[in-house]
């Protein structure tokens, strides 16, 4: 098969979250020799990015971005052991969690999901994560956003804290701080202080790449 | 045959006559035209909800069959004159006008339960049983020797202020520390002090002569009626300053009662399965029974328990506020005005609540639209939209912006969003998974569950095909649905007249056994697979 065509194929199945299907077009990727970062890149990126795009229209939801990510890491599974030199160029890189107190989840994970198939390297804490870790890992990874999450207002002021310790610590102009999650809003961003607020997994990945390009 | 006039209200206008055959229900005739009624109990006589008032037309004479029984004792002297009846009690006998009633503000707040068979103490004096929720208070006014209910009262839970959630409270608490513990639990006093003067007032008793009251509520509910802090209920590991129940003195939290009026209040299971639930679990006897029972209690929360041969287990799932017509781009409080069912023949026929022009949507209306979209074929099993050049007639369905929606009315316009449809599943996905989580650990299917108890102030106005229609409950259960009312009062009611009742609930408390979803394996994966719906395309 050419090569275009076999990466629009792997493409329109990660839309379709066939993951057996992927797994066969990327083993048969590499199989005729094709570079295995250059699949990624133009087979199964541009895949999750359309899932991206149907999301926003509202013709896909929750249930249809698990999936497709489960056929986007089958893919990545077979294809990343063999990606030959490198990756150079400057990747965004973030840490994610929800905060101290929360253990809700799901938000959290979609964004991880839409962020990483965006090409954005995640570092994921987890959940009910101690305010400090999110500055900590920050600085011990040189990231360039602070994401955190939250589904209950009782742990909302927690983003507040991981902000003011940032300007105690003279560290509040290095990082990019964004926040999620059902009860917050952009009002409780503007108050505390936080660069951005996002609705939902599309809108905060457009975001990161948006607050990087004025890094 | 008969032709039954039925008016909405003092404008002519708003008449409309349908004919029918002498000696049927009158709640029947109603609901065949289309016209909603309350019945909180079903039709069976116990709720005395449905109250309309009945005229003779053309032929002298009653139009309707003799005064029951239940309508004797559901109805005042007064009303009863005035030619009040209970449309479930009433057969039609000749022509006559129906006047359906004028609504208040407050349209639901439930206060009748499922009560079973149980030995009363004996005991003399009087004593309330008072189910205080998040967003409304009920008590029972009840004479300890007889058992009897003398009156009820409602109220909307003052607390509202303060936060309409539980979490928002406990965050007043967390940012004003003790001060706002003091302030929370004065207002949730003064709450319920008012209502025990308006339940013993309608019965002419004096609130000083009160032996006790009874308190089934959720946990934060009642930390915050005690003045406990409850900050620790709002985050992991949401750790309760106490389960067990509490016995003290209604005066040492303020209570506007008798000097010697006792205080009990039902043991809880963890932060997010109180009393209330407990309550509900004893009434339904949920740990006697053999076979699978599954009991949900749909109210400001979602709490599910599984009964498997005895052995309960129980979890909550934040359910949402959509099931409250929040979130949802036209949804409202149920209360008058509001959409509460939907039917889709030639047109998107809306049925409100007090029969007034359709305002908005409340949560049992939004379920309906959904469950007709669906059955339509408007939206497919993902739950998107279908394109328009594929949608039935009637066309319902137009472009906005890049998003589909449905337009159930015209003037006021009344639409269902796609976001609006995510939101049913989200809270669609919360519910269903919870019973999925409860199943699988219990090793049982869907299939294998012999009932399923609706509990609750929502879930008494949600019939069964909306809970089937939208793929919260499978389809093959839909003749096992039955619904309990509000269980959290009638569990009071019980404790109060029986202490073995109390003892029973206390060690039902300590049996019932919590799963925390969110630290369950796997619960991404359970909870977006519920999202699904099971009809349409």
């Amino acid at each position: 098969m050419e090569k275009e065509q076999l990466f629009q194929k792997i493409s329109d199945n990660v839309v379709e979250m066939e993951d057996e299907i992927v797994e066969d077009l990327c083993r048969q990727a590499l199989d005729e020799g094709f570079d295995a970062a250059e699949t990624i890149n133009c087979g199964l990126i541009p895949g999750m990015d359309r899932v991206g795009v149907l999301y926003e229209e509202g013709e896909y939801f929750l249930p249809e971005v698990l999936t497709a990510s489960c056929a986007l890491n089958a893919g990545l599974d077979i294809l990343r052991p063999h990606i030959r030199k490198e990756e150079t160029g400057s990747r965004i890189k973030i840490v994610i969690g929800v905060v101290e107190g929360d253990t809700h989840d799901i938000g959290k994970n979609l964004v991880k999901i839409m962020a990483e198939s965006a090409g954005i390297e995640v570092i994921d804490l987890g959940r009910d994560v101690p305010l400090n870790d999110f500055i900590d890992t920050a600085e011990r990874e040189h990231c360039d956003i602070i994401c955190m999450s939250t589904l209950m207002t009782t742990t909302m002021p927690g983003m507040k804290q991981i902000i003011d310790q940032l300007k105690e610590r003279d560290l509040r102009d290095k990082y990019k701080v964004m926040i999620g999650g059902g009860p917050v809003s952009q009002k409780f961003a503007d108050e505390i202080g936080a660069d951005a607020y996002t609705a939902d997994a599309a809108a905060a990945v457009r975001k990161m790449k948006e607050l990087k390009g004025r890094i | 045959m008969a032709n039954v006039t039925i008016s909405r209200g003092p404008d002519e206008s708003s008449c409309r006559t349908v004919s029918c055959e002498t000696g049927i229900v009158l709640m029947d005739v109603l609901t065949g035209a289309g016209v909603f009624t309350e019945s909180p109990c079903g039709g069976r006589g116990i709720c005395g909800k449905c109250k309309v008032r009945i005229c003779p037309q053309g032929d002298p004479g009653s139009p309707g069959t003799e005064l029951t029984e239940a309508e004797r004792s559901l109805l005042k002297p007064e009303e009863i004159a005035s030619g009040i009846r209970l449309a479930c009690m009433t057969r039609i006998t000749g022509d006559c006008l129906v006047e359906l009633p004028e609504t208040g503000k407050e349209q639901r707040i439930l206060t009748d339960g499922y009560l079973p068979e149980f030995i009363r103490d004996h005991r003399e004096g009087y004593g309330i049983a008072a189910d205080i929720g998040t967003t409304t208070i009920a008590m029972s006014l009840i004479d300890l020797a007889s058992g009897k209910e003398l009156s009820t009262a409602s109220a909307v839970n003052a607390q509202k202020q303060y936060g309409l959630d539980v979490l928002s409270r406990i965050s007043f608490e967390t940012e004003h520390g003790d001060n706002a513990v003091h302030i929370l639990q004065k207002v949730l006093v003064d709450s319920c002090s008012s209502l025990i003067r308006e339940v013993c007032g309608s019965a002419g008793v004096a609130p000083d002569c009160l032996k006790e009251i009874v308190i089934a509520a959720n946990c934060c509910m009642t930390h915050m009626l005690l003045g406990r802090n409850a900050t620790g209920l709002g985050k992991a590991p949401y750790t309760p300053v106490f389960t067990e129940a509490q016995s003290l003195p209604a005066r040492e939290i303020g209570l506007k009662a008798g000097p010697d009026t006792v205080l009990y209040c039902l043991p809880q299971v963890s932060a997010y399965i109180g009393g209330d639930i407990v309550a509900g679990a004893a009434v339904c006897r949920l740990n006697a029974r053999t076979g699978n029972v599954l009991f949900i209690d749909v109210g400001t929360n979602g709490e599910i328990v599984l009964a498997r041969n005895g052995r309960l287990l129980c979890c909550s799932c934040a359910a949402g506020p959509a099931l409250e017509g929040m979130n949802i781009s036209c949804g409202m409080r149920a209360s008058e005005g509001a959409v509460e069912d939907v039917r889709i023949g030639t047109q998107a026929e809306l049925t409100t609540i007090g029969g007034t022009p359709p305002a908005g949507l409340c949560g049992s209306g939004i379920l309906a639209a959904v469950r007709e979209l669906l059955k339509g074929g408007y939206i497919k099993k993902s739950g998107a939209f279908v394109a328009l050049s594929d949608q039935p007639e009637p066309a319902l369905l137009r472009v906005c912006g890049t998003r589909r929606e449905a337009v159930l009315n015209r003037s006021p316009e009344l639409v269902v969003t796609q976001d609006d449809v995510r939101q049913v599943q989200l809270a669609k996905g919360a519910i269903l998974s919870g019973f999925r989580v409860l199943l699988r650990e219990a090793g049982i299917a869907m299939e294998d569950l012999d009932q399923v108890i609706v509990a609750g102030q929502f879930g008494a106005h949600l019939p069964a095909e909306s809970l089937t229609g939208t793929g919260i409950l499978p389809e093959e259960l839909k003749d096992r649905i039955v619904y309990a009312g509000n269980t959290s009062r009638s569990g009071a009611c019980m404790a109060l007249l029986s202490l073995e009742e109390r003892r029973n609930m206390e060690a039902l408390a300590k049996e019932m056994d919590y799963t925390d979803l969110a630290r369950t394996a796997d619960y991404e994966r359970i909870f977006a697979g519920s999202m699904k719906f099971p009809a349409g395309v």
